[in-house]
């Protein structure tokens, strides 16, 4: 029973990666697109946790933490090429 | 249909799907995100698959500093165009037809030896399921990286010495300018401060976890590097042509430490990199743990030294 609920729960945090990825692949703008990529960070990490439940795998808990730390790197240098470029939500300007 | 093959498939079609969007996307930044979440995407398909370690090498290195390393060379290509990168879309070039053909046809070729060999007994396995227990090792990859393939991994590390010698060479004595967000960014401060001290607790814990369950050298250094990068691009760390004794010692520390214990054992009576305990393996990673990620910092940073920015 437990392991149907477990199961149940990261498909469907799959199909929120499923509309997150439609965010990124139409954005519009790039902070559109780079917040998409945070959620897809911080929802790999709910799913590696409760597959660490479902599969008796515990060293998948310390890639979710391995993955928790390094989400930061990204927004840290997301927020540099935006800053150095001048625009608050769009480095490269582009709107396709 | 079960749990276990919705996962499967859906793993399957979102890691083709991403794969293609990094690729074709229609501009080269939605090309880098998509390459960005790949990764993460790939972190949980090893996890899936069972091989927790890839899974930490997947999302130290893709998902962590490759990220960052191609959004800053972004920012600097758009520098120096000023004007937004050429369409990247492949399909143009001849070339990518036949890297593509290529390509394809050693993953199918692996794909095929691979599925062979699953058919004959696997010697290698049992004869390391054997020999593990007598070494006091419990993670069978820390095993065969440290005590097993010891050349193998003295050669790598070696490797990656002369990567960055050659790319100091390449580079000169020019400085490589970074994006750093505003040093008075009160998140920022607030970020680092809580993310650099765990950083280092988590490295070092992976290190000492790696000689019985899934973690080790090669994870904690990668956290260590993606720590060096986030604190550059922090602006708490700043690139220098300043030459220090103790950068240089920590770049050859790994390699140091390595040869001189397998030339060291020698004396008393072992083989040529023998390894006399499980202290030895500790100690051997802790010095490549240091060595790779001092590197892949500098690498990053495009400099021969770093120094420390004063409040």
């Amino acid at each position: 029973m437990i392991d149907h609920l477990l199961a149940a729960a990261i498909v469907f945090l799959l199909a929120n990666l499923a509309l997150g990825l439609w965010r990124i692949w139409r954005g519009p703008t790039t902070a559109d697109r780079m917040l998409s990529a945070l959620l897809f960070g911080a929802t790999s990490v709910a799913v590696l946790i409760l597959m660490a439940e479902w599969q008796a795998i515990p060293a998948l808990r310390i890639v979710a933490l391995l993955l928790v730390m390094l989400a930061a790197i990204i927004t840290i240098t997301y927020a540099g090429i935006s800053r150095a470029s001048g625009s608050s939500d769009q480095p490269g300007g582009q709107q396709r | 249909m079960t749990w276990a093959l919705m996962m499967d498939v859906s793993l399957a079609i979102g890691l083709l799907f991403l794969a293609w969007q990094a690729l074709i996307g229609g501009s080269l930044l939605r090309g880098i995100i998509m390459f960005i979440v790949f990764g993460m995407v790939l972190a949980v398909a090893w996890a899936w698959l069972g091989s927790p370690d890839l899974a930490m090498a997947e999302a130290a290195i893709g998902a962590g500093v490759t990220g960052a390393l191609i959004l800053v060379a972004y920012w600097r290509l758009k520098r120096v165009n000023a004007v937004e990168p050429a369409d990247p879309s492949p399909l143009r070039s001849g070339v990518a037809l036949v890297v593509a053909v290529l390509g394809t046809g050693l993953v199918a070729a692996l794909g095929l030896a691979s599925v062979a060999a699953l058919e004959g007994e696997p010697v290698a396995g049992q004869l390391l399921n054997e020999a593990l227990p007598e070494t006091g090792i419990g993670n069978p990859i820390t095993g065969v990286l440290i005590i097993f393939r010891s050349l193998d991994t003295l050669l790598e590390i070696a490797v990656v010495l002369a990567a960055y010698v050659a790319a100091r060479a390449a580079l000169g004595k020019r400085q490589v300018d970074l994006p750093t967000p505003s040093r008075d960014a009160p998140l920022m401060t607030a970020l680092v401060t809580v993310i650099a001290p765990l950083a280092v607790l988590v490295a070092i814990y992976l290190l000492k976890a790696g000689g019985q369950i899934p973690g080790g050298a090669f994870q904690a250094s990668a956290l260590l590097a993606a720590l060096g990068v986030m604190l550059v691009l922090a602006g708490r760390l700043e690139s220098t042509l300043a030459v220090s004794l103790w950068v240089r010692l920590a770049l050859i520390v790994g390699t140091l430490v390595f040869c001189l214990m397998g030339l060291g054992v020698m004396l008393f009576g072992l083989p040529l990199l023998a390894i006399p305990g499980t202290w030895a393996v500790y100690l051997i990673e802790a010095a490549m743990m240091v060595s790779i990620a001092i590197t892949l910092v500098l690498l990053f940073a495009g400099s021969d030294g770093l120094k420390g920015v004063g409040r």
